[in-house]
C-alpha cells in the first residue's frame, strides 16, 4: 500500500517536474568558458591608468569594502553587463515564482479563514503585484533600476514583516497561547516570511541591474552573488522550518515528506558555503542540489496533490479538501528559492563574456 | 413570503448528491423520509394519541412539512429496535409504550372524562406535567413508574424521533452526518460553504442567498 502510495505520488510528481524543467530549465543559454578566463588571469596586465586599471577590474576581483575585510569574506569577481542582466532577471523570475505561491497560498489559507480581518487581502494584491513586477522585469533587456518594481518589492518585503506581527497576533491570541497545537493549526508564523522573501529577491535584483559595470555588484554594502547566496540559503532554511513543523503535524505520514526537510537543509548549507567561500569555484555540486531542489517544489505539488486525493471524498470533495488537505501552492517556495541561489552562484563564478 | 425560520430557506436534502452524502448516507434518510404513516405496531387511536404528546412535546416547524414523529415510533417498535438496557421497574419497550398509552387516557378518563387525544392543550400539558413528576400512579399503569416511563421512555423516543428526520435538521440547521464531508472551518461563529447559514439581526435576505447554495 504504501510502496503504490508513494509511487502514484512520484508518477505525479515526475509528470510536473518534467513540465516545471520545461518551464524553467532553460534559463542558462550557453555554459561559460571558464578555463579561458583562467588563461586570461595567468598574466594580469600592469594597472598604469584608470582605463587599465577599469579594464582589469572586469577580468578581477573587486577590492573588498571595510564590512567585507571585517567580516572576513573574501572578494568577488566584477560582473559584466551582459552577466548582471541574466542574473537580474533570474532573480526577477525567482521573485516571480514565491509570489506566485504566496499568492496562490494566501488566497487558499485566507479564503478558508473567510477574509475575517480586512487585512487578509493585502498579501494578494501585494503578491500580485510583484508577480507582475517580476513578469516585467524578467522580460526586460535593460539595465537600470525601475522605479515601479523596486517601490512594488519594497512593498512586498514589508509586507512578509507586517504579516508575521499580524500571524503572531492570531497565535498569541488563541486559547492558551504561544502552544504547539496553535502553532500547528493557528496561522503559519512563517508563511508571510515568503513574500518578504520575494520582494528581497526582487530588491536585489533591482540592485544587480543598477549598479556600474566593470565592479561587483553590491547589496547593502557586501557583493550581490555573496548576500543572495546567503539570503537565499536563510529563505530556504526558513522554508524548511515551516514545511517541518507541518509535516510533523502530518507525522510523517509518507516517507516522501521527509524530502523537504533533508534536500534543501542540504542546498541551504551548500548555498551559505559558497556565501562565505572563495569565488570563481565551479560548485557543480552545489549548482545540481539547487537544481533538485528547485525540481522539488514542482515534485511537492504533485505529492500535495495526492494528498488531496488520499483525503475522504478525494478531488471530488475538493471544496473541502483543497484546505484541510496539504497546501499545492507551498511547495514551489522551494523552486523559487533554489532559482535565486542559481542566480547567486552565477554572480559568484567568473563571467568570462563581460 | 419571508421565510421566518432561523435558518430560512435552508434544506438539508439539497446535499443528497453532494460530496457530503455517500450511499450508505442516501440509504438511511431514504428510509426515514419513506416510513410508512400508516400504523403497523399501534393501531390508529394509539397512532393518534402519541402525535398529540408530541404536539405538546416537540411544535412542528410552523412553514415546514410535519415531522412523522408517531410513524418513526411505529416503525422502531414495529421492526423491534431496542435499546439494550431497560430502566428498573420498566417492561419492554413495545409493553411499556401500549401500557402507558392506555394508563394515560385511563388518567385523562379519570380526571377529565375524555381520552387524552381530546383533552384541550392546557389540559394535556397538566396531565403530561404529572406523569413528569411521577404524580400518576392509577391501576392501569400496573406498577410502572409513571415518571421513568416518561422520562426515559416515551419524551425520550419522541424527541430522538423528531430530530432523526431531515426536516428537523433543516429547521435547526444541522447538516446531518459529518462523514463523508467534515467541516474545515471549526472556530466559532465560522461556517463552511456547505453548513447552514443563519438569520442574524433580520438579516433575512443574505441567509437566504447562502442557504439556496448550501449542497
Amino acid at each position: 500500500m504504501r510502496t503504490k502510495q508513494a509511487g502514484m505520488g512520484l508518477l505525479g510528481s515526475l509528470a510536473l517536474g518534467a513540465i516545471g524543467v520545461a518551464l524553467f530549465g532553460r534559463g542558462r543559454q550557453a555554459p561559460p568558458a571558464r578555463r579561458r578566463l583562467l588563461e586570461a588571469l595567468a598574466l594580469p596586465p600592469p594597472v598604469t591608468q584608470p582605463v587599465e586599471r577599469l579594464r582589469s577590474l572586469r577580468l578581477g576581483d573587486t577590492p573588498r569594502g571595510p564590512l567585507q575585510r571585517w567580516l572576513g569574506i573574501p572578494s568577488s569577481p566584477a560582473v559584466g553587463r551582459t552577466a548582471r542582466i541574466r542574473a537580474a532577471r533570474r532573480l526577477d523570475r525567482s521573485a516571480g515564482l514565491l509570489a506566485t505561491s504566496v499568492l496562490l497560498d494566501s488566497a487558499l489559507e485566507h479564503y478558508r479563514g473567510s477574509f475575517r480581518n480586512p487585512a487578509m487581502y493585502t498579501p494578494l494584491g501585494v503578491s500580485a503585484l510583484s508577480l507582475a513586477a517580476s513578469l516585467h522585469g524578467t522580460g526586460d533587456p535593460r539595465s537600470g533600476r525601475h522605479p515601479f518594481r523596486s517601490t512594488i518589492y519594497a512593498a512586498a518585503a514589508l509586507t512578509g514583516i507586517v504579516g508575521t506581527g499580524f500571524h503572531l497576533y492570531n497565535v498569541t491570541r488563541r486559547p492558551g497561547g504561544f502552544v504547539w497545537q496553535n502553532l500547528f493549526y493557528g496561522a503559519p508564523l512563517g508563511a508571510p516570511m515568503a513574500i518578504s522573501l520575494a520582494g528581497l529577491m526582487g530588491s536585489a535584483a533591482e540592485h544587480v541591474r543598477d549598479d556600474r559595470p566593470g565592479t561587483a555588484p553590491r547589496i547593502f554594502g557586501l557583493p550581490a552573488g555573496r548576500m543572495l547566496a546567503a539570503m537565499s540559503g536563510a529563505g530556504i532554511l526558513g522554508t524548511v522550518g515551516e514545511a517541518g513543523l507541518l509535516h510533523f503535524r502530518g507525522a510523517y505520514h509518507n516517507p516522501a515528506m521527509f524530502l523537504p526537510v533533508t534536500m534543501p537543509p542540504a542546498a541551504a548549507a551548500l548555498l551559505l558555503n559558497t556565501a562565505a567561500g572563495p569565488a570563481r569555484r565551479d560548485r557543480w555540486i552545489t549548482r545540481w542540489w539547487l537544481r533538485l531542489t528547485a525540481l522539488l517544489g514542482f515534485v511537492g505539488v504533485g505529492f500535495h496533490a495526492y494528498g488531496v486525493q488520499r483525503n475522504m471524498g478525494g478531488w471530488r470533495n475538493w471544496r473541502q479538501n483543497l484546505l484541510n488537505g496539504p497546501p499545492l501552492p507551498a511547495p514551489p517556495s522551494f523552486t523559487g528559492l533554489a532559482l535565486a541561489g542559481l542566480a547567486a552562484l552565477d554572480l559568484l563564478e567568473d563571467e568570462p563574456d563581460a | 413570503m419571508p421565510d421566518p425560520s432561523r435558518y430560512p430557506g435552508y434544506d438539508v436534502l439539497r446535499k443528497r448528491h453532494t460530496p457530503s452524502w455517500n450511499d450508505k448516507t442516501r440509504q438511511v434518510i431514504d428510509a426515514r423520509l419513506a416510513v410508512p404513516r400508516e400504523p403497523r405496531f399501534f393501531d390508529a387511536h394509539e397512532l393518534a394519541t402519541i402525535t398529540a404528546v408530541a404536539d405538546r412535546l416537540v411544535p412542528q416547524p410552523r412553514n415546514r412539512p410535519p415531522i412523522p414523529v408517531a410513524a418513526l415510533i411505529d416503525d422502531k417498535l414495529h421492526k423491534g429496535q431496542e435499546d439494550g438496557f431497560r430502566h428498573e421497574g420498566m417492561p419492554r419497550e413495545r409493553e411499556a409504550w401500549q401500557r402507558g398509552l392506555a394508563a394515560l387516557d385511563a388518567e385523562a378518563q379519570a380526571q377529565h372524562g375524555a381520552p387524552f387525544l381530546h383533552l384541550s392543550g392546557p389540559q394535556q400539558d397538566a396531565l403530561l406535567k404529572q406523569m413528569e413528576q411521577g404524580a400518576l400512579n392509577g391501576p392501569a399503569w400496573g406498577g410502572m413508574p409513571s415518571q421513568t416511563f416518561f422520562k426515559q421512555r416515551m419524551a425520550k423516543d419522541i424527541v430522538f424521533a423528531y430530530y432523526a428526520h431531515p426536516t428537523a435538521w433543516s429547521e435547526i440547521g444541522f447538516g446531518g452526518p459529518a462523514s463523508p464531508r467534515g467541516y474545515v472551518r471549526l472556530g466559532y461563529d465560522q461556517r463552511d460553504p456547505w453548513e447552514a447559514a443563519e438569520s442574524k439581526d433580520g438579516d433575512t435576505e443574505s441567509a437566504l442567498r447562502k442557504n439556496r447554495h448550501v449542497g
